[in-house]
Formats: structure tokens, C-alpha cells, sequence
């Protein structure tokens, strides 16, 4: 059977009820999201949430347990037509411990037509890639290194970078957000970064998707991510008066103060009443928000536990 | 095909150790059987008397030596080179198809290079002393077209082999690489034990095959394993 070819204008990603289990442990309950194309995304979560599995499912690396995935309106399993346009290199992943740098940059640009020697000649000399080093060889950062320019080097029209900073100083980390821009900007296509490094690459990503509990917790612009929650800090009492029923996230003590990240927007009342009781209201960061979010995702299912026993 | 080229220049591009090494291993061999009929030579003169030669007629290092090695070969490819080729883009069957292209390459190799040393052999009269590496009965007895497709189906049937528990392992991780091993052993024996039982039924359908009905035997069985190893490689994951 000829597999579809993908369609001229890329649609995106759509993920549809996915769920992934590994024998009896859930990892993915009902994840439904809509990806799409030509914008670079943050894939967000805390560890373990499901990030990479999600990543490796959209590329077909692994074989979801439900659900639907459709890259540009196709389904991207065993599809050479859609998955030649997706480079995945994992955070572990495994190359052919015979294999130098050379042997993989030279190997590497048959998987794509759209490869591009120029971006990784630049990448090797910018990174100090050792040429003739075995791949075994190669220390942590020198991993990401490699997996960064082969991920940007393939101009794959749907590109994963999974933690791509691992083990990288902060010159090279800053290498890697210089390039990724300059690359998105000459040749658009669609990035998904999963990272933990929220703030430094919260510049990057014009979307987030935060995985929590198995399911998107969010997705939305950053901007409005950013807006999506607040700290208060105050009297407990105060506190407590300012948020009303809305969601705490998460909540920190100190003796009668009490610290809130709430889940809303800022109100102008919620400003007057913070300046009448003395209250101090901040914008959360992205990775504040997200953090809150991790946290209330725990404090559910501790919860959840304790009354479950 | 555009698809499955990517996955042979990945299988090809240590191309040292997978068309070149395993003629390295036959060379050694070649090497080791010297020294050993140097030693008995000494004892009992050169050329090598005609008890030794008839001993050295049943000389199996060749079938011995390359094995291993394209097993660990296997192994690797269905392995790491699996990931690799995931990772940029490629589907199970071309990457599969690819590796399978560049098995038949490497089992070519070891082919060609076993008539290019059988060749020799005969030509200096058995290395000048009557000793014998490749002009043994496994391969046909100097048989070129024999010892070739001895072989290319063993080197077959060992990459296959090797892909199989590779891709095994990749799939479902070393427990069930055990009992995929034990399985196959116990299936051999098995198959051994039934070809002994019928052996007096097989005989007469196999008289005059000689050392080629050891080939067709490995032909089936390397069918047999890279279509196991087909099948694993569809469910494997990264």
C-alpha cells in the first residue's frame, strides 16, 4: 500500500483522546491538543508527566495505547512520506558506538532532503564539536550539542528538542537559543521543546503546553501563560479575602504570611483591595506558574490517596 | 527505495567493520590453521603426510570463526542503528529493508572473500604445504560455487540471528531476550532431535546434496529468522 503524502500546506499536529500506558501504569490519560504548524512550542510538565512518551508517539517512535495523532492530517505511523519530515533526537539517545561525529554528520543528511551542510558546519565549529571523538566518547554536553545541530541542520518541517540543554554551560545554552531563533526566522517550520529551563527559553517559545496529571493542563500563548496566574502575599485573613473562590495553586507559610499563587488575572479590585490590606501582588513567571501547577497536580493525588485509604 | 537508502548508507557507514572485518577474521583464521600445520610439520615433516591432510580436510574454522562476529554485528544494527534512523525519520520496514540490503552486502563480502582465499589456496598448492583452510568439505572441497554460498547463507543466517535478538531486546527488553534465546535453542534441539528421528526418511531425498543440503538447511532457517526478525521490528520502540 502507497502511504498518503503529506499535504503541500502543513497543518499542524492534532492529538486527539491520546492515551499511552506502559503495562499497568497510565502515563497519558486523555491528552487532546491542537499543534499548529510554523510556531515553536514549549512542552512543559513535571518530570515524568509524559513528555518525552508524547514527544515518541507523535513521531511514532512508540505506539500509542488510544487515541489519535495526525501530523498534517495524516497519521504518522510507519508514513516515510510524513515522518521523513520530523527529526526526534532523544535526550539518552543512542547512536552507533563505531560511529565518530564525522562518521554521524556524514551519514545523517541522507535522511533529508532539506538538510543544510552550511547550518551544520556552523554548529560544529560554534560548539567545538570533537570531529573524530566516538560517539560513546562524547561528554554530556557534547550529546546535546550534537543533537542540536542535527536536529536544526535537517530542517525537518516538525522538529523535537527534548531537554535540549542538558549538560551545556550557559555559552553554549545561549548558542543554542541564537541559532534556534536565527534558523526559525530564515527557514519558519515547527518546534516543540520540552525543557525544565522555563524562564531561559520562555523568550523562545510562542506557545506552551503543560502536561499534568496525563492530560494538557494549559495551552496557551505565553503571554497569556504569563498572565494566567499571580502571587499574593500577605495576612493569611487578607489573603484569603483578596482570592475569594478562586484557585489557589499553591500556597507557602511564613508564621501569619501567607504566599498565593492564584489562577486567574490581576482585577483592578483585586489591586485596590491589596493596597487598602497591604497586600503585594507580582506577576507569576512562566516557570512559577508552571511549577504551581506541577505542585497542585501532587497535592491532588496526595489527596486523592488519603481519601482513596 | 529513496527511503531505504538513507538506512544502507547508516548500515554502510562504518563500512571497515561490516564488509571488511569479517574477511579480516577469515584471514586470521586462514593465519592460525597455518601456524597450527607449521607446528605438526615440524614433527612430521613437510609437505604435510596424507593422514594429516585427510584430518585437515574436515577443517571447519571457516564456519567457526565468522559467526560470532556477525552476530554482535546484527545485534548492533537492529539496535543502535534502529534508534538512529527513528530518530531521523524513518519507518521500521525501510529501515528494516535497508539493513537487510546491507547484510546481503556483508555476507557478499565474506563470500567473495572465502573464493578470492580458496582461490589462493589452490593456487599455491595449499600454501605450499599441503594445508588446508578453505579447500575443506564444509565448503565443497574446493567447490568455489559451494564454498560461496556456504558462506554468504551462514553469514546470512548470523546477521539475521543477531538482528532477531536485537530487535528483541529492543523491544521488549532483556527478559524477554532470554526467553527468546532459550526458546530458539530448545526449537533447534528439537529440530535436531526430529531430523535424527526421520533421518532414515530424509536421507534418500537428500543423497548427493552433500554439503548442499547444509546450505538450503541455513538458506530456510535464515528465511526464517529475518522474517522473526521482520516481525520483531515492527513492534520495537524507542
Amino acid at each position: 500500500m502507497t502511504p498518503s503524502p503529506p499535504s503541500a500546506h502543513p497543518s499542524g499536529i492534532s492529538l486527539n483522546h491520546v492515551t499511552k500506558n506502559f503495562g499497568r501504569k497510565q502515563v497519558l490519560t486523555d491528552v487532546t491538543a491542537e499543534l499548529p504548524s510554523g510556531r515553536i512550542y514549549g512542552l512543559l510538565g513535571s518530570n515524568g508527566v509524559g513528555k518525552t512518551t508524547l514527544m515518541s508517539l507523535i513521531c511514532g517512535h512508540q505506539f500509542r495505547t488510544g487515541g489519535r495523532i495526525l501530523i498534517d492530517g495524516i497519521d504518522p505511523v510507519e508514513n516515510p512520506m510524513v515522518l521523513q519530515r520530523t527529526c526526534f533526537v532523544h535526550e539518552d539517545q543512542l547512536y552507533n558506538d563505531s560511529f565518530s561525529v564525522r562518521d554521524i554528520l556524514a551519514v545523517i543528511p541522507a535522511f533529508y532532503p532539506t538538510w543544510s551542510a552550511e547550518t551544520a558546519d556552523r554548529l560544529v565549529t560554534r560548539f567545538r564539536l570533537p570531529l573524530d571523538t566516538k560517539s560513546k566518547k562524547l561528554s554530556r554536553g557534547q550529546r546535546s550539542a550534537l543533537a542540536i545541530t542535527l536536529s536544526l541542520a535537517s530542517r525537518a518541517a516538525y522538529t523535537f528538542l527534548d531537554e535540549p540543554y542538558l549538560g551545556l554551560d550557559a555559552s553554549s545554552r545561549s548558542i543554542l537559543y541564537d541559532e534556534l531563533l536565527a534558523e526559525y526566522a530564515a527557514h519558519p517550520r515547527t518546534f516543540i521543546i520540552s525543557t525544565h529551563l522555563i524562564d531561559e527559553v520562555a523568550d523562545l517559545m510562542e506557545e506552551v503546553v503543560v502536561l499534568e496529571d496525563g492530560v494538557v493542563a494549559v495551552q496557551t500563548d505565553v503571554d497569556e501563560a504569563r498572565a494566567a496566574c499571580f502571587i499574593v502575599r500577605g495576612r493569611e485573613a487578607e489573603v484569603r479575602t483578596l482570592v475569594g473562590d478562586r484557585e489557589i495553586l499553591t500556597e507557602r507559610h511564613l508564621g501569619t504570611i501567607l504566599s498565593a499563587t492564584v489562577r486567574g488575572a490581576v482585577t483592578p479590585d483585586d489591586r485596590t483591595l491589596a493596597e487598602r490590606t497591604h497586600l503585594t501582588i507580582e506577576a507569576a513567571s512562566l516557570q512559577e506558574f508552571v511549577a504551581a501547577l506541577g505542585l497542585h497536580a501532587l497535592d491532588e493525588v496526595a489527596r486523592k490517596t488519603e481519601v482513596a485509604s | 527505495m529513496t527511503h531505504v537508502r538513507p538506512n544502507l548508507r547508516l548500515y554502510l557507514a562504518n563500512r571497515t567493520g561490516v564488509l571488511l572485518t569479517p574477511v579480516v577474521i577469515l584471514t586470521i583464521m586462514l593465519g592460525l590453521s597455518l601456524i597450527v600445520a607449521g607446528f605438526i610439520g615440524i614433527a612430521t615433516g613437510f609437505p604435510l603426510p596424507e593422514g594429516t591432510v585427510v584430518r585437515m580436510r574436515y577443517n571447519g574454522g571457516a564456519l567457526y570463526c565468522v559467526p560470532g562476529f556477525l552476530l554482535s554485528v546484527g545485534v548492533l544494527a537492529m539496535n543502535r542503528n534502529f534508534s538512529m534512523a527513528l530518530a531521523f525519520g524513518s519507518t521500521r520496514r525501510n529501515f528494516w529493508l535497508g539493513t537487510s540490503i546491507g547484510f546481503i552486502l556483508t555476507s557478499l563480502a565474506v563470500g567473495v572473500g572465502t573464493v578470492l582465499l580458496l582461490g589462493l589456496e589452490i593456487l599455491t598448492d595449499h600454501w605450499f604445504i599441503n594445508a588446508r583452510a578453505f579447500d575443506v568439505v564444509a565448503l565443497g572441497s574446493g567447490d568455489p560455487v559451494q564454498a560461496f554460498a556456504t558462506m554468504f547463507v551462514l553469514s546470512m543466517l548470523s546477521l539475521y540471528t543477531g538482528a532477531f535478538f536485537g530487535t528483541i531486546y529492543r523491544a521488549l527488553g532483556t527478559v524477554w531476550t532470554s526467553v527468546a534465546a532459550v526458546g530458539l535453542g530448545v526449537l533447534a534441539l528439537c529440530a535436531g532431535a526430529a531430523f535424527l528421528w526421520k533421518w532414515d526418511v530424509i536421507a534418500p531425498q537428500v543423497v548427493g546434496w552433500e554439503a548442499w543440503f547444509f546450505v538450503a538447511l541455513g538458506l530456510v532457517t535464515a528465511a526464517l529468522m529475518a522474517a522473526a526478525s521482520y516481525g520483531a521490528n515492527r513492534s520495537a520502540t524507542v
